[in-house]
């Protein structure tokens, strides 16, 4: 009897210790973030996370760009959601619209510069917390600029950037621009950038209504369509990133970049940065994108994840993590209270003007389709495959497709 | 009845009672491969097969009949898509049997060093895909590639020539780099038929006074003629399936100059998350190969019989 007593103690023991463990096992939040690598302003977030809450940890699981929103995606899909991802916004229709997403949960104490939240938000519900933050500026060689005869003096007018560039190709070896026109998401963004700095719009924000289809959409192209002769050979074989290879090899007096294109070219270089040059039918503008915090439904720990995005993405963590990495400032940190800020000088003032005049990456559920629409347009005007008007009209028609 | 009948009735019946568990041995001995084979081909083609019959997404699905196939029927661009496939498939496949033939038939010659270069044709097989397309994306760059270094220092370009920005040349390059890749197989499987050819045959036509080219005409060729067919489907199927190369090279691009069926079905449902779409491209692709297959192995049947292989 004393035998059966202590068998019947010892599992019960044993059951209690498995449900104590399975239970530790279950607050397993899965973070995937996208872009290859955790930053370690990111990490310092996550291990305060776990230390205060007992019993939670963190598989915090880093996957490159080209694969990582596509798995966060089919995982949801397939019934695995991960807990919490780190994902571009341009993916928060195809999550929200499907049922894969939970709203943000954003504090009232978090100030975002103008524009930012726009990128979160479908329907005046904001679905991603904004954690990364980009705009972009041109990068010019000084060197190449000033060796083709010309002075190295900011163009603010696409007149001007083109005449820079015809003087460099005239008189160096050098392109006078680098363009990206691979099948590639940045292909979209840089033309974005010339679009809306010549007042276009891809989409009302007020009505969702494809404004794609106008003047400023064809004068863009048009110049886009000039700018070739005076870029690198085959712009349709180079993406954003590459670019860079071409300006530090001193193959391109100038091309458009994010901020952390500065520490990336090389120091010998003599470089001016400026905002985008304003076209013939606006103001110097950038595409404004952000990258977002999302929590995913159905992973069992919603709340947890709510937590963990409002920490990552406040105001202490996010800067931060702003600082340290080159980004844009998200946040509008004076108006938190912060002094001393990194972003009050130097390049950044190119970076941070042409915020409240940038537009947004579309947010369109078939973002691919978004990207292939662009993609196409440029790619027919760099080939010379058709002309202004009807790679704008089809793609107005490819739009109302993807819508 | 005799004894004889007795034995023989006797041994009829043991012989009857044996082949029933050899039957049974012999399913349980196919049966793991039977259900491997339906677990993962039957089941994914019957899942595929449905699936191009809905309109189905991240969000769920839905039975939308005829729908997906008629778009198809319907797309311009579809149509180009399939007719670049086939040209891409009979460029590329009748670019390796070429350098395959012309490949085996150096190696299988009795030339010192032999050895060395029937190693040396293998490093485009045996490296990973994806680490070779690398090597070719830099091969293929403009301003730091090689290639175009090399055709500017002789003169034939003036300054550096993308071969992967304009339709037709990312095309050919395309085709370059699956002949690279795709050659030694088609080389080495060659070399082996021709090595299983009697040298009685050639020794008899040096005799009579062949040539050369007469002997690789007349008996080489028709040796060896079953591998070749067979060979050719073999590569047919694979180049029509390539993927990786035409991925890391230009994604499809540039505007879909390089887009095959099977980059096509990709980009539609595991890109744009529209299953539906992707898998009625996948089923047209299966019956696509499942026709051309069958020509083969018809035109196969027709040469075994022709060239006396059973």
């Amino acid at each position: 009897m004393k035998l059966m007593k202590l068998t019947c103690a010892a599992a019960l023991l044993s059951s209690a210790a498995t449900v104590a463990m399975a239970d530790s096992h279950a607050t397993e939040l899965h973070f995937i973030m996208c872009g290859g690598e955790v930053r370690d302003a990111d990490q310092a977030v996550v291990d305060q996370f776990e230390a205060d809450n007992e019993g939670v940890t963190v598989n915090l699981e880093a996957v490159p760009w080209g694969t990582c929103q596509d798995k966060s995606l089919t995982l949801a899909a397939a019934g695995d959601p991960p807990s919490i991802a780190y994902m571009g916004s341009r993916t928060l229709r195809q999550l929200a619209n499907n049922d894969l997403i939970v709203p943000a949960q954003i504090q009232d104490d978090v100030i975002y510069q103008d524009g930012v939240l726009n990128t979160v938000t479908i329907e005046g519900t904001q679905w991603g917390y904004p954690h990364a933050f980009s705009t972009k500026a041109l990068y010019i060689n000084c060197d190449i600029v000033e060796a083709s005869g010309q002075e190295c003096v900011a163009p603010t007018t696409w007149d001007e950037m083109y005449a820079m560039a015809e003087g460099v190709v005239a008189n160096t070896d050098a392109a006078g621009v680098g363009l990206a026109g691979k099948d590639f998401d940045n292909t979209m963004h840089q033309f974005l950038n010339y679009l809306y700095s010549n007042g276009g719009v891809v989409i009302d924000s007020a009505t969702g209504a494809n404004m794609l289809d106008s003047q400023q959409t064809r004068e863009t192209l048009e110049f886009y369509g000039k700018l070739a002769s005076v870029a690198q050979e085959g712009p349709t074989a180079w993406e954003r990133d590459q670019l860079k290879d071409l300006f530090n090899d001193g193959q391109i007096a100038m091309y458009v970049q994010g901020p952390w294109g500065y520490g990336q070219h090389n120091e010998d270089i003599n470089q001016l940065v400026a905002p985008v040059p304003a076209g013939p039918s606006g103001e110097s503008g950038t595409i404004l994108i952000t990258d977002s915090i999302v929590v995913f439904k159905g992973s069992g720990h919603e709340e947890l994840a709510q937590e963990l995005a409002q920490r990552i993405t406040s105001g202490d963590s996010q800067y931060d993590l702003d600082s340290s990495w080159g980004l844009t400032p998200i946040l509008d940190y004076a108006a938190m209270g912060k002094t001393d800020l990194y972003y009050e000088d130097g390049i950044w003032p190119n970076f941070t003007a042409t915020i409240s005049t940038g537009g947004p990456e579309p947010l369109l559920e078939d973002f691919k389709s978004l990207q292939s629409v662009f993609t196409n347009m440029v790619q027919g005007i760099l080939l010379e495959d058709d002309t202004v008007d009807n790679l704008v009209t089809i793609a107005g028609e490819e739009l109302d497709d993807a819508l | 009845m005799t004894d004889i009948a007795t034995e023989y009735a006797a041994t009829g019946t043991k012989q009857k009672a044996k082949s029933l568990p050899e039957a049974v041995f012999a399913w349980l001995l196919i049966g793991p491969a039977m259900l491997f084979i339906a677990v993962i081909v039957a089941w994914p083609l019957a899942e595929t097969i449905r699936l191009s019959f809905m309109e189905a997404g991240l969000g769920g699905e839905e039975y939308v009949g005829l729908a997906n196939y008629q778009d198809l029927v319907e797309s311009r661009k579809f149509h180009q898509t399939i007719v670049r496939t086939f040209y891409w498939m009979f460029l590329s496949v009748a670019l390796k049997l070429i350098l395959g033939l012309i490949g085996a038939t150096l190696l299988n010659a009795a030339v010192p060093g032999r050895a060395l270069f029937r190693v040396l044709v293998m490093p485009p097989w045996i490296i990973p895909m994806a680490i070779g397309m690398i090597g070719w994306l830099w091969l293929y760059n403009g301003y730091f590639g090689v290639l175009s270094g090399t055709m500017m220092s002789l003169g034939i370009t003036d300054g550096p020539f993308e071969f992967l920005a304009y339709k037709q040349s990312a095309f050919y390059s395309a085709v370059v780099a699956d002949v690279w890749v795709g050659t030694p197989m088609v080389t080495l499987f060659f070399l082996a038929a021709m090595q299983g050819v009697s040298r009685d045959l050639y020794e008899a036509a040096w005799v009579d006074g062949a040539g050369r080219w007469y002997r690789f005409r007349r008996i080489t060729i028709p040796q060896i003629m079953p591998v070749i067919v067979s060979m050719s489907l073999l590569s047919a199927i694979f180049t029509f399936n390539s993927f990786e190369i035409i991925w890391i090279l230009t994604e499809g691009g540039p505007r879909g100059a390089t887009t095959t069926l099977i980059v096509d079905t990709y980009k539609t449902a595991i890109s744009n998350f529209k299953f539906g779409e992707g898998s009625a491209r996948a089923v047209i692709i299966v019956i696509l190969l499942g026709a051309f297959s069958l020509i083969y192995l018809n035109v196969l049947k027709y040469v075994n019989r022709k060239y006396g292989t059973k």
